[in-house]
């Protein structure tokens, strides 16, 4: 009776998880059947695929240069990530290993820069960026991005995981502060780095706004660029703007997947013995 | 103290070694600036023999639309000036107006403004009064303005001086299923030179007889400019003043729209998508909106023969009234950061504004000419197989030139955006519609104080 009632109780779970699932799931999957459809087949509510994939990938490239855009979000956002967890990995370090009551007050102070939206800072953070010179550039594009709060706070609160003893033997064992950093502390925490460079890689491949703002020559377009200019035109081409959309979301997806299993562990604090 | 300062070196060497690793892109593009730079040199030194030598850098959006006619002007003028360069940056009209705003704002205009922009119309004079010093006045540059529609022209006239250059024609037209209103008993002739009351009566049998609204659209906002529109209507009087509660028109206008509304003819979609999914579907049996909408209506290949096109209805009980408007459509504009004024003016001169083949090569993507004369063209007499062989792009010309002058003002948008609201207060909330004129007047009051 009680293995019954067991059997019911999961079978009730996974359905309603199921049903859940398929909710959050829907708008992919929706995404992929439009990309194969016509545009009047798409705004007519058709669910089921169909076979214009090839023509809707001949549109897009004819009218837009999809591959530029997609070097340059790769570029953008592989320059951003590395940086970025280098960048917050030492400031998260840092304020950890040394830390004291100051650095711990200027770490209260950063975090209360989260609260702060992009929108208020953009207008002066954009000011300055002029002012140095730096619109319109690969560099100005990629600076707000280094160093993020929240990254700072993941590799701070994941280093408190990290055994205080080995640090205390490497420096017995005359071990530069610089080597321990690299040869332990690195090595150690690639969990951490997974789940931090998922996170960062995915900020910086949708990141629009900034783009938009920093960036105008045709050349320097990123993907997110090209899918909202393709939705201003007289007529918009649906199963066009469908196949740029999963282009678009597909090489997060795969970065997802593929660090999904250090991402959960990063994210929870773990660290590999 | 040794670690606070190794920690703080450790810091200070990977920030630098990456920033000093992104550089190498910005570098680049140093070069790319500097590139811009002696090509406009160049130009600079070669204007000095003839006019048309030199770049221009231009700002619009849709490849297949604006920046196709865009590149058919240049190849034009390339033909007389073959050291004309064009670049043209895709960029989407919202973000336009975030650009300029941010780059006036951050007093950076010189390093980021292109020559020339592309605006809506709705936004022209909004945009050319937001920034005064940014917009070049073109009104005694030797551009034949008279040549234009009038209507068209008095979307880019501020203050008596325009700032503008027209470019495709966003004349209103009513385009039917023709076989959807031969169910009901009628032909498109039934709905030519129409009032909205004989309007409305007509659409009830079509919709009694084939259960279809006459006519679809997002919000009331494109109905309610089209019908203002028609009969010279505006939501400001000639002073710039707001005109909305006391305004006969946009009272009579908001009537008929929720008489539409009521009697099921007119359908309120919730998004685009929805709006044209319902016109290729067959959902609703016509389409009202600037003429662009023929592209999307077009989209449907498989109803070739089967649509119509005529002029709108008028507005009856007010004056002024005509069956012809405009919504939508889009101006040139030459901005003051413009380094060759001389070679834009001469520019727009040779092709906008002066070539029956550049409207000629454009039109089968769909642009329609304002300027007059290009009209009479063999071309734009072409009868289109879709509409049941009509001559769709001589007719649309003829619309355009009898639209009627609009008051246009800064925060149109705002205003229209009002009333719309009101609109729904009333057909949804059972609001009074004089109270909710009264109240858009003064939310867009509060607005312009602001």
């Amino acid at each position: 009776m009680n293995k019954t009632k067991f059997w019911i109780g999961r079978g009730i779970k996974n359905v309603i998880l199921v049903i859940f699932s398929l909710f959050c799931v829907f708008p992919l999957i929706w995404v992929l059947i439009a990309a194969t459809n016509t545009s009047v087949d798409i705004v007519s509510g058709v669910l089921v695929p169909g076979k214009n994939i090839v023509a809707n990938f001949q549109t897009l490239s004819e009218h837009y240069d999809v591959f530029g855009a997609s070097w340059n979000t790769i570029k953008y956002s592989a320059v951003c990530t590395v940086a970025a967890i280098v960048v917050c990995s030492i400031a998260g370090y840092g304020f950890e290993i040394y830390h004291d009551k100051v650095k711990d007050k200027l770490f209260g102070l950063l975090m209360l820069t989260m609260m702060i939206p992009f929108v208020a800072t953009m207008l002066p953070l954009y000011q300055s960026y002029a002012k140095l010179g730096l619109l319109n550039s690969t560099l100005g594009f990629i600076l707000p991005q280094v160093s993020t709060v929240f990254l700072i706070m993941l590799f701070r609160q994941n280093s408190r995981t990290f055994p205080k003893d080995i640090i205390e033997a490497a420096r017995i064992d005359g071990e530069t502060e610089l080597g321990i950093f690299f040869k332990m502390f690195m090595p150690t925490m690639k969990a951490t780095y997974a789940a931090g460079a998922t996170i960062m890689f995915m900020n910086a491949w949708n990141n629009y706004m900034w783009a938009r703002l920093i960036m105008s020559d045709n050349s320097a377009q990123t993907l997110p660029m090209m899918i909202s200019n393709m939705t201003t035109g007289h007529y918009i081409d649906y199963g066009m703007l469908m196949l740029a959309v999963l282009i678009s979301t597909l090489p997060t997806l795969i970065v997802f997947f593929a660090l999904q299993k250090s991402f959960v562990q990063g994210m929870t604090g773990a660290v590999k013995g | 103290m040794r670690k606070r300062m190794i920690a703080l070196f450790m810091m200070a060497f990977l920030v630098v070694g990456t920033l000093a690793g992104c550089t190498g892109g910005g570098s680049g593009d140093e070069g790319k600036k500097d590139d811009k730079a002696n090509v406009e040199n160049e130009a600079g030194d070669a204007n000095e023999g003839d006019v048309g030598a030199g770049k221009l850098t231009v700002w619009c959006w849709d490849p297949t639309f604006n920046i196709n006619a865009m590149n058919a002007a240049a190849e034009i003028y390339k033909k007389d000036h073959p050291q004309f360069e064009l670049e043209v940056t895709e960029i989407s009209s919202g973000d336009i107006i975030q650009k300029l705003a941010t780059s006036t704002s951050a007093g950076n205009t010189a390093d980021v403004l292109p020559d020339v922009i592309l605006f809506d119309d709705s936004l022209v004079a909004q945009e050319v009064v937001s920034y005064p010093d940014v917009f070049m006045d073109l009104t005694d540059s030797g551009i034949d303005f008279s040549q234009f529609s009038e209507g068209k022209v008095a979307c880019s006239v501020v203050d008596g001086k325009n700032y503008g250059v027209p470019f495709d024609s966003g004349a209103a037209i009513a385009a039917y299923r023709t076989d959807i209103l031969e169910d009901a008993g009628f032909t498109i002739d039934d709905f030519t030179d129409v009032t909205w009351s004989e309007w409305i009566k007509k659409a009830k049998v079509v919709k009694e007889k084939t259960g279809k609204a006459l006519i679809n659209g997002q919000s009331s906002y494109n109905q309610v400019t089209v019908m203002l529109k028609s009969c010279g209507g505006s939501f400001f009087d000639e002073d710039g003043n707001l005109d909305i509660a006391g305004n006969e028109k946009i009272k009579r206008i908001c009537e008929l729209y929720l008489e539409m509304l009521e009697a099921g003819v007119y359908q309120e979609e919730v998004g685009w998508d929805t709006y044209i999914g319902n016109i290729n579907n067959g959902n609703v049996a016509g389409a009202m909106n600037g003429c662009w909408i023929m592209s999307s209506i077009q989209a449907a290949d498989n109803q070739s023969g089967l649509w119509a096109i005529t002029n709108v209805p008028s507005v009856d009980g007010v004056d002024d009234a005509t069956n012809y408007s405009s919504q939508g459509g889009s101006t040139w504009t030459i901005t003051t950061e413009c380094e060759n004024p001389k070679l834009a003016i001469d520019f727009f001169n040779s092709t906008f504004a002066g070539s029956e083949e550049l409207y000629d090569n454009i039109l089968p993507s769909g642009a329609i000419a304002t300027w007059i004369p290009a009209g009479g063209s063999e071309a734009y007499s072409q009868e289109v197989e879709f509409y049941g062989n009509q001559p769709v792009y001589s007719m649309i010309v003829e619309y355009t030139s009898k639209i009627p002058i609009c008051m246009t003002n800064a925060y149109e948008a705002s205003a229209r955006q009002a009333v719309c609201t009101a609109i729904s207060n009333v057909a949804f909330s059972g609001a009074d519609l004089d109270e909710e004129l009264v109240a858009a007047e003064e939310t867009v009051s509060f607005e312009m104080e602001r």
